[in-house]
């Protein structure tokens, strides 16, 4: 079994540790006796502060699982994760609801945005719910980034899939979380669309030093991200720094390859 | 058979929502089925009664009433002496008959002078003791009263007051108070509904309820075998000669049920009409709820379409399931309603009613009326949103279904609802200014309709404005999710609207029905002041008249400045335009009576009147018998001679109290009247000297000490008197409103929870970015209370309309003043704000409940 543990690395991370959440002996199993399905079995994973790591596997490895765990939306069986100092598994979910809104940044598939709010509303929503006056300069910042601040006072649905996508990025970004976890985020969108989106995150990345997590079985996805975790059957298999499209590709033919063989 | 099937499964597949239009249905059914049992019970009970108390042949004394009323205007039953007995007994055909004495006219007491009547209205009887009575009662405890000292109680009133064999009774009358021990306590063999009944022996009875011996209220005759009842009536009554009223025991029967079945058939209809009430509520609810089923399940239905259904199967399967709703709904119903009769019952025995389960009478028609009204509604509410799940096209299958897109009530439904308000409006004003009284309530019904109508219509157009104004006072303060719930609120108007709409019903009637309540006590209290120069009224409240003792006991009492005597009787009129007017009421007062009563006249001055041989007539009788002043009339008093009285006064027609009386003076009365026929006080009234209403208040209290069948009231009581009835009125009015009201706060609850299924990849999201529980239970409650406080304010305003209209028509009847009580209606839009927070209480908890992960992922 690869171990995904990095060498903790200082620099650049404002004096905070450099790994932003990890993962210990993290098992989440779902039944009991012969029917218990293990979806996630002792896995050990640290997510580096200010890159962007993608989580890649098969239907069915427990990537999801993984990152839902991760983001505290989900709970463990057995095992530990820690979002920076603190530990997340056993809190009760007052605290979880707290950390979410506080410290975390969500981009879903899809259905990301209230349709009852302007993109702009959407954006601060976060805050809006804590209470917090947003950032006035970051957020025009973020705003400008996305390529929105002629659309702010749109409804979602008079917003394209793209747009949409943008508003929920931006909005992930906007309260300035330790780490922003994205479930495909790009998987309803076309290829141009996914660029965009893609691209801005990298973007968010490399300026702001944001920490990303994004969950992906496209391989050009992944091939904006620093490092790829592979999941397989509830571990993690393997792991590679600065993909490409292509090395992403080859090596999930090896796996299915060898998923075949085997 | 496919349809049938699919419509089944969506039925239990969506049971939860299903449940609460069916305890719409329910509760609507239950409530007319539930009056029917009653009132079919009530029914059986008094036939039971009656038949029970009967004798064959029974002859009264004339002027008793129809239903064996007893109360003359001397305070004693009318009579016939012994010689009618001797006289029927010789009858052929007569096997027994019996003599026996009974009188309503009465007030039981016991040692300490506390009242043995019942409690609920029903009357109190003394009467003698006879083999008739022995029919329908047994002694349960000591014997039958025998000599002037014994007197025998029945079993519920002795239960009722802890009387015991050995306590004393004081029975009083006119002709005095008679005081006897308890010696006997008797059980009913039927089911008395209340009355309170005491019985003397006979002897005693004739000499404390007339005060002469001899004498017979009643004759029970017994027919021999093979003598039928009509024939038997016939021979007595040529027996006994005309005077008399003879009645067979059918007749008997029939003639005291329609005493008490007029009361019954008000309190039925009524009745029915709060379940009507509740049933237009109901179909709201049932439109709603369908309405959405159909909406969420568009792509369902557009699936099945795309395969190959035809409208009218989806339109079928739709309205199957309504039918199904229905069935259910209504059997439960049923015996739901069965249930509420029993209920109903233990209330009425709460307050004195007394009703057996015994007699709990279900006829076949009940069931029938309740399962065809509640199918019948249900599958018409239905219909509407069966028409648009007919229209789906097969294409809604491949859009994406998720939430409807904001449905803007269109121009033809903002046309035709202002039209409506516009018209009912118009109806409302033709009725504030009407000056007739029927055209004026047809022009109200034809308002209140439409306007009714009108804001249904309206309703989801309203919302945006009346949701944004809420939501800038009200929802502001809680920030973002005040400000989601808004917009939640607003996201489909129309159900918003229907939801509102169904709570707008009942609280427009609430509104409507507080404005006028207080508005009669207003306009009641302002007559008293500016009418009533009496300081007090002294009276019976069962009717009983004021004995001559009382009235010297009155004028005893220290303090008074004056005494005036109020009486009333009937005479013959003929007028000079030559026409007789037969039995007119007409009232004899004391000259100070002018002072007492400040009476508007439109002619002469009313003090005049009480000179001799002079009377007033009021406005409306001069007009239609063109009477001036000095016309001469010819009054033939009952039980008197003929008087030819001068109008001296024509009173106005515009006064609150004793509104239409045409006064003479009591001289004038007793020239013409002999002395043993003059009616006893109706009322007596007193008035203190200068600041002394205190002390002659409790003097006047301390002088009728001994006689507590009569209660002294200042005017504070009196108003208080009349605030507290008509409030108890309006108190059981909208208790009978609180089932529309439940049924919409259930249609608030079903709306509710529908939004949080349809919105629960919204919620999943905002749990997963960070909304707490309780901020999304608190968004939900916000959203609820909006609603609630929407349906309140039009119905709030609605209702207050209508009263307004309503005393403005009912002004020509002297509800001259309007009074808006606005402390009702503040309370009930802030109790509304409740009702909508207990209507959030569910569907809050289960989306708190929802799982993050599982939320997002929903489809």
């Amino acid at each position: 079994m690869t171990s995904a543990v990095t060498i903790p690395r200082h620099g650049g991370t404002g004096g905070r540790t450099a790994v932003a959440a990890r993962a210990r002996q993290v098992v989440k199993a779902y039944g009991s006796g012969e029917t218990q399905v293990v979806a996630l079995d002792h896995v050990d994973v640290d997510i580096a502060r200010g890159q962007f790591t993608a989580i890649m596997g098969p239907s069915g490895s427990g990537k999801s699982t993984l990152m839902h765990c991760l983001a505290g939306l989900d709970t463990v069986s057995s095992g530990e994760i820690y979002l920076d100092e603190t530990e997340i598994t056993g809190l009760k979910d007052k605290k979880l609801t707290q950390l979410r809104r506080d410290r975390i940044g969500f981009i879903f598939q899809a259905f990301n945005l209230l349709p009852t709010l302007n993109a702009i509303e959407n954006i601060t929503l976060p805050m809006d719910i804590a209470g917090r006056k947003p950032d006035q300069e970051w957020l025009n910042q973020v705003v400008e980034t996305v390529g929105l601040a002629d659309r702010l006072k749109h409804r979602p649905t008079q917003l394209s899939g793209g747009q949409q996508q943008r508003v929920a990025v931006a909005r992930a970004l906007a309260a300035r979380p330790e780490i922003i976890f994205g479930d495909e985020p790009t998987g309803n969108l076309d290829s141009r669309a996914g660029a965009e989106v893609l691209g801005f995150l990298r973007r968010s990345v490399d300026d702001l030093g944001q920490t990303i997590v994004m969950v992906t079985h496209d391989p050009v996805a992944a091939s904006y991200a620093d490092r790829v975790l592979y999941l397989a059957d509830g571990r993690i298999v393997d792991e590679m720094l600065k993909p490409t499209a292509e090395t992403v590709l080859d090596r999930m033919k090896d796996f299915d390859a060898r998923g075949r063989t085997s | 058979m496919t349809v049938l099937k699919t419509s089944m499964r969506n039925f239990f597949a969506h049971k939860g929502r299903m449940a609460l239009s069916a305890v719409a249905v329910l509760l609507s059914v239950a409530f007319v089925c539930g009056t029917l049992v009653f009132s079919d019970t009530m029914n059986t009970t008094f036939d039971k009664l009656f038949a029970a108390t009967s004798s064959d042949v029974t002859v009264s004394a004339k002027g008793a009433t129809d239903s064996g009323e007893t109360t003359a205007d001397n305070g004693k039953p009318p009579v016939m002496p012994a010689s009618v007995l001797d006289k029927i007994r010789k009858v052929p055909g007569v096997k027994s008959a019996q003599g026996s004495v009974f009188s309503s006219a009465v007030t039981v007491v016991d040692a300490e002078k506390n009242s043995l009547s019942p409690s609920s209205g029903a009357p109190t009887i003394v009467g003698g003791w006879t083999a008739n009575e022995a029919r329908t009662m047994k002694i349960t405890e000591g014997a039958a009263p025998k000599g002037s000292d014994q007197v025998m109680v029945d079993e519920d009133t002795a239960d009722k007051h802890h009387l015991k064999l050995g306590d004393e009774v004081g029975v009083i009358t006119a002709v005095g108070t008679h005081t006897a021990k308890i010696s006997g306590i008797a059980a009913f063999q039927v089911t008395n509904p209340g009355a309170s009944i005491f019985y003397l022996d006979t002897a005693t009875a004739q000499k404390a309820l007339v005060g002469e011996p001899d004498v017979y209220t009643n004759v029970n005759v017994t027919a021999a075998a093979g003598v039928d009842d009509a024939q038997l009536k016939k021979s007595v009554a040529a027996e006994i000669g005309a005077g008399y009223k003879v009645q067979t025991a059918q007749e008997a029967a029939d003639a005291n049920r329609k005493g008490v079945g007029s009361l019954l058939d008000v309190m039925k209809y009524a009745m029915l009409g709060f379940a009507g009430v509740a049933f237009l509520v109901g179909i709201f609810l049932i439109i709603n709820t369908f309405s959405m089923l159909v909406a969420q399940r568009t792509r369902e239905i557009g699936l099945m379409r795309a395969i190959g259904s035809s409208r009218k199967q989806v339109n079928r399967s739709v309205l199957a399931e309504a039918l199904f709703l229905g069935v259910v709904g209504s059997a439960l119903g049923v015996g739901a309603g069965i249930g509420i009769a029993v209920g109903l019952m233990q209330l009425m025995k709460m307050t004195g009613m007394n009703l057996s389960t015994d007699d709990l009478t279900v006829a076949w028609t009940t069931p029938v009326v309740g399962m065809v009204l509640g199918i019948v509604v249900t599958v018409l509410a239905a219909y509407l949103p069966a028409r648009r799940a007919g229209k789906v096209s097969p294409m809604a299958a491949l859009r994406d279904a998720g939430a409807p897109a904001d449905a803007k009530a269109g121009v033809v439904r903002a046309v035709i609802g202002l039209l409506l308000t516009v018209a009912g409006g118009a109806g409302l004003y033709l009725a504030s200014v009407a000056d007739k009284a029927t055209a004026g309530s047809m022009w109200l019904g034809v308002g209140v309709v439409l306007s009714l109508i009108g804001f249904v219509v309206i309703g989801p157009l309203l919302a945006g404005g009346v949701v944004r104004a809420l939501g800038a006072v009200l929802l502001r303060a809680f920030g973002p999710v005040g400000r989601m719930a808004e917009r939640n609120a607003l996201r489909n108007p129309r159900r918003t609207g229907a939801t509102g709409a169904a709570l707008m019903i009942g609280l427009a009637l609430v509104a409507c029905l507080s404005v006028v309540g207080s508005s009669m006590v207003a306009s009641a209290t302002e007559g008293l002041d500016k009418s009533v120069g009496a300081d007090f009224i002294i009276q019976n409240d069962k009717g009983q008249r004021v004995t001559a003792e009382a009235v010297q006991a009155i004028k005893s009492a220290p303090g008074l400045k004056r005494v005036t005597e109020y009486k009333g009787t009937q005479a013959d009129f003929t007028p000079p335009d030559g026409k007789t007017l037969d039995g007119t009421s007409i009232t004899a007062a004391d000259p100070t009576y002018a002072t007492d009563l400040r009476v508007d006249t439109v002619a002469g001055k009313l003090a005049d009147a009480y000179r001799p041989d002079s009377m007033s007539v009021h406005e409306k009788f001069a007009e239609a018998h063109k009477i001036k002043l000095g016309s001469r009339i010819s009054v033939a008093f009952r039980d008197g001679n003929t008087a030819q009285l001068t109008v001296r006064a024509i009173t106005s027609s515009d006064s609150v109290v004793d509104q239409g009386a045409m006064y003479v003076s009591i001289a004038t009365l007793e020239k013409y009247v002999p002395a043993g026929k003059v009616p006893l006080d109706q009322l007596v009234f007193a008035t203190a000297k200068d600041g002394q209403q205190d002390t002659a208040y409790t003097a006047l209290k301390t002088a009728l000490h001994d006689y507590p069948q009569y209660t002294v009231r200042d005017q504070t009581d009196y108003k208080q008197e009349l605030k507290d009835q008509i409030g108890q009125l309006l108190n059981l009015i909208y208790g009978l409103l609180a089932l529309a009201i439940i049924v919409a706060v259930l249609g608030v609850v079903n709306t509710l929870a529908l939004s949080v299924v349809e919105r629960t990849r919204e919620i999943g999201l905002m749990r997963a970015i960070g909304l707490s529980r309780r901020q999304l239970r608190r968004m939900i409650r916000m959203e609820s209370v909006v609603i609630a406080l929407f349906g309140a304010l039009l119905g709030l305003g609605l209702g207050m309309g209508w009263g307004a209209t309503a005393q403005r028509l009912l002004a020509l009847q002297g509800l001259n003043v309007l009074q808006i009580p606005w402390p009702t209606i503040i309370g009930v839009f802030i109790g509304s704000a409740f009702v909508g927070l207990f209507a959030a209480l569910i569907p809050a908890f289960r989306a708190g409940r929802m799982n993050i992960l599982n939320a997002i992922g929903t489809d």
